[in-house]
């Protein structure tokens, strides 16, 4: 009778913890992201911020981010998009400080960090100006799909090629969507709003 | 009687007055404006909308400005998600009877390597150089760089 009792329990203590289990399965799928890709913002880099700090893809880590691969010498595309997302994270008010906005330079031969400190902080001091060697930006910009190319001009000058859209990335590093300069304001900051949530 | 006439030429003096632009003879000039870049930035956006009034075609070929190493008319245009920029060597179209606008399809000047740094309210001197209108020397005016906020933005920021 007592070898009956004892298993009684064992088997009431078997069925809690596989419902505990199925509960935390449950729970934890209902929260993850639909379609969560490889986190490849948490590929690891080491670059130089505006303000001559080292910094690593720990420092964008736990925070949702938004990433603009582009570089000073542009007139057109990279100022219009850095003057819009001073635009967006002003109409997200007091959220956005849930949300990191960073600039990457793809040009890091001619922007130095004294250059990208100027050109961020003339659009907003709350987007990060990211520098560094030419390899590491390589290496990042590979790492996270980027594409970016050197094209020479007449009079050994050079202008770049470079992914145009704005690239989200969740807390975990994770691929979330991208901003494209095509689509009307409020789609972006609706999709940015999603983001921060 | 003298009152109503000053009124009229007031109103017909005035918009010219507030206006910016340029009259080449067959090529009206409307509004050469420069977007103001951050401190340090080597290179400047120029925009300009050319309406060629003549009845043939004609070509802006050079754009000069003692105020930059130089200026080049380029295009960038975002094909498959890469920005590309193409400089317009062989100048810009202007055909008879029609509007293009340096503002549109990414069509722009560029001032490369400004003299000194310009910002909203300066003026660039500058000379538009027409394949037949000739040289026609113009002021580009430094403004504010305009984004595309959402209406009243400002007022939904929780």
């Amino acid at each position: 009778m007592k070898s009956l009792r004892v298993l009684r329990i064992v088997l009431w203590a078997l069925v809690l913890v596989v419902g505990a289990g199925a509960a935390y399965l449950f729970l934890s799928a209902r929260n993850a992201p639909v379609d969560a890709g490889p986190a490849v913002y948490a590929t690891p880099f080491t670059l130089i911020d505006q303000d001559g700090n080292e910094v690593t893809e720990a420092d964008f880590l736990g925070k949702p981010s938004a990433w603009f691969y582009g570089f000073t010498h542009c007139p057109d595309v990279c100022p219009t998009t850095l003057s819009e997302m001073s635009a967006l994270l002003e109409a997200l008010g007091p959220d956005a400080d849930r949300l990191q906005a960073v600039f990457v330079s793809i040009d890091p031969e001619r922007d130095d960090v004294a250059t990208m400190k100027d050109y961020v902080e003339y659009f907003d001091d709350r987007i990060v100006g990211l520098t560094g060697s030419l390899e590491n930006v390589s290496a990042m910009a590979k790492a996270r799909y980027i594409f970016f190319e050197k094209v020479p001009l007449e009079g050994g000058d050079y202008t770049m090629e470079h992914s145009a859209s704005v690239h989200l990335a969740d807390a975990g590093g994770s691929f979330f969507g991208t901003l494209d300069g095509e689509e009307p304001f409020d789609t972006r900051l609706q999709k940015l709003r999603r983001l921060i949530e | 009687m003298k009152k109503l006439l000053l009124v009229i030429a007031t109103l017909v003096v005035m918009p010219a007055a507030i206006a910016h632009d340029f009259d080449a003879g067959s090529i009206y000039i409307d509004h050469p404006m420069v977007e103001e870049a951050p401190p340090g930035a080597r290179v400047l956006g120029g925009y300009v909308s050319l309406h060629n009034q003549g009845a043939e075609d004609d070509r802006l070929v050079a754009i000069e400005s003692t105020a930059a190493e130089k200026v080049e008319m380029h295009r960038s245009v975002v094909t498959d998600g890469i920005a590309r920029m193409t400089p317009l060597t062989e100048g810009i179209e202007l055909p008879a009877g029609e509007m293009v606008w340096l503002g549109s399809d990414g069509i722009h000047a560029m001032f490369i390597g400004p003299d000194k740094r310009y910002v909203a309210g300066d003026e660039i001197p500058a000379t538009l150089v027409f394949e037949k209108a000739g040289r026609i020397d113009v002021t580009f005016k430094v403004e504010e760089r305009a984004t595309t906020r959402a209406p009243g933005h400002g007022d939904h920021a929780q």
